[in-house]
């Protein structure tokens, strides 16, 4: 287990912080932590760093507490915070010289490898560059020393969508390569695409931990069935779990919290001219976390 | 893949106060410039009215005794004197020790504020190397102050014919560094127990001025005269005309460093903010 946290709670100031987070990270897997502003994902993320304090519950990365052994941590973690700066005077490749120093890190060549792919200026200063060229220089910091345990908050923020396309290749490559990242965002399409796993945090609360796939599947399809002519549409709105039903002459849609072997087979008492039947997209799946009573819908 | 590797990093505080020397250089010789040519004006205004001393002397008796205590003027006698009175006894502190101030308030306050300090602490770096480092490349990056206002100081007086004693300049401008520190150290432990850097610039700079009028009024008020010995600028005395008073110097110097050590605390148990 490279993560893992039990009733891990942090509370601050007049922020809620998070409550009895238990979260496990494998070794070599990517881990999405989803959860609009405010969730609890940074302090979650600055508490594993060792920068917050847990008030109660305990936090270990590779085995080692994060308070008591956090520098050993941080030795073996790669780490981009949401919010940051980077010293204005410095050029990327005088701060990555710096990092590297505090790493012993000798070889600089994977730095400018990562430079290269992702389009980071490592000749000017920081505060000749946007946001997104800094958002760069902050990936190759945390990427450069080639740590075993990525924890990446919100890595893709003011990047083009091209350049987040070369991050989301190399953080695949470094799954290849049995390395962990922890991969917090509230993009879920990206999530989506990366993450082996997703725990979603909502209210400094997490609220469910599943295989990506899983989460996608477990969830709520969208239906919509064509008849050859108009056909009785009570049976089907009295179905279990049958939500947003709408019967417009020989076509039904609604959606399906419950059982597809009922409503197949009471479709198929009648002759089916089309059939569409689409699993809804991680947004949505995500929005059903955090809408009304903030409990998990499914089923 | 590389697997974990659970040893500490050495080396990381020789870094990291390289690292903070160097972002110092440009910042440690506009204040040593300034303060420096600040200090060449005097002594060319001594140049300039070197004969008309003695004239001065009899002005200066006349002066209420709260302006000489407050300018920590005795006379103007000698070069060494005069330089007292116009920017060693007073002045030279008081603007100099806002250098630590500004740069240790930065350090954990300022570094926060700004978002800087996440990615530095997101590298294997103890919270306590964060403030001795700052500490030890503040006092270096001082010394070069102090250097360039030492070297703008005497080197006009040699080539104006002021007779300024080089040794005594040294010893001046040497002194200069505890009572300095001992003001950044107080703003170090404000930068690591407060979040806003204003409040960690705003406690020391209160504290200076406090010290400075209390050692002013020790003077003029003969029962309050024991307070002087709660101020840093007491025992930081006249040491261009006396000399560097090296118990004095010690005490000082290790109550800066004592500042310092509370700091390591402070910082260890408190959350760093975003």
């Amino acid at each position: 287990m490279v993560i893992k946290t039990e009733n891990l709670t942090k509370t601050y100031g007049r922020s809620r912080g998070i409550r009895d987070v238990g979260l496990s990270v494998e070794e070599g897997e990517v881990f999405g932590f989803l959860g609009p502003n405010g969730a609890g994902k940074t302090t979650t993320i600055r508490v594993l760093l060792d920068f917050l304090h847990p008030t109660s519950g305990r936090a270990e990365v590779f085995g080692l507490d994060t308070v008591k052994d956090s520098v050993r941590i941080r030795a073996n973690v790669g780490n981009l915070p949401g919010e940051f700066a980077l010293e204005d005077r410095l050029t990327g490749e005088q701060l990555l010289r710096f990092f590297a120093r505090l790493r012993g890190v000798k070889d600089l060549g994977y730095a400018y490898e990562l430079a290269e792919r992702l389009g980071a200026d490592l000749s000017r200063p920081m505060r000749r560059l946007s946001r997104g060229n800094k958002q760069k220089i902050g990936l190759v910091q945390a990427m450069f020393h080639r740590p075993p345990l990525l924890i990446l908050d919100e890595p893709t923020g003011g990047l083009d969508p091209l350049v987040q396309e070369e991050f989301l290749k190399i953080v695949r490559e470094l799954r290849g390569e049995g390395r962990t990242v922890f991969f917090s965002s509230h993009v879920l399409s990206e999530v989506e695409r990366v993450c082996d796993r997703v725990g979603i945090i909502r209210d400094g609360e997490l609220v469910d931990v599943e295989p990506t796939d899983a989460l996608i599947n477990k969830s709520f399809r969208h239906v919509r069935l064509v008849f050859d002519e108009p056909v009785d549409p009570r049976p089907f709105r009295a179905l279990e779990g049958v939500r947003s039903f709408r019967a417009e002459g020989p076509e039904l849609s609604f959606t399906l919290y419950g059982d597809l072997d009922r409503m197949v087979k009471l479709a198929a008492r009648h002759t089916l001219v089309n059939m569409e039947y689409e699993r809804p997209s991680l947004e949505e799946i995500f929005l059903t976390y955090y809408g009304g009573s903030g409990r998990n819908n499914d089923g | 893949m590389d697997e974990p590797v659970y040893k500490k990093p050495s080396g990381t505080l020789a870094a990291l106060v390289w690292h903070e020397v160097r972002m110092r250089v440009r910042g440690g010789i506009i204040w040593g410039g300034l303060l420096g040519l600040y200090s060449a004006m005097i002594v060319a205004s001594y140049a300039a009215v070197e004969e008309q001393i003695p004239q001065f002397e009899q002005l200066l008796e006349a002066y209420p005794q709260a302006i000489l205590e407050a300018f920590g003027i005795t006379s103007l006698a000698t070069p060494e004197a005069y330089m007292g009175g116009q920017f060693f006894n007073w002045l030279a502190p008081l603007a100099l020790s806002f250098f630590p101030i500004l740069a240790l308030a930065g350090a954990i306050a300022g570094a926060e504020e700004r978002g800087t300090l996440d990615v530095l602490l997101g590298n294997p770096i103890p919270r306590w190397q964060l403030v001795v480092g700052g500490f030890l490349a503040v006092a270096i990056s001082l010394l070069g102050v102090l250097a360039i206002v030492g070297v703008l100081t005497w080197v006009p007086a040699a080539l104006l014919g002021v007779e300024l004693s080089a040794g005594r300049t040294i010893e001046a401008v040497l002194s200069l560094w505890p009572a300095c520190m001992f003001f950044g150290g107080m703003a170090l432990l404000c930068s690591a127990a407060f979040h806003r850097r204003a409040l960690a610039v705003a406690v020391p700079g209160v504290l200076l001025f406090g010290m400075y009028l209390m050692n002013v009024i020790s003077g003029l008020v003969e029962e309050l005269e024991s307070i002087k010995y709660l101020s840093v600028l007491y025992y930081y005395g006249a040491p261009i005309e006396n000399g560097i008073d090296w118990a004095h110097f010690a005490g000082v110097a290790a109550a800066a460093v004592a500042l310092m050590a509370l700091a390591i605390p402070v910082f260890r148990r408190r959350d760093i903010y975003t």
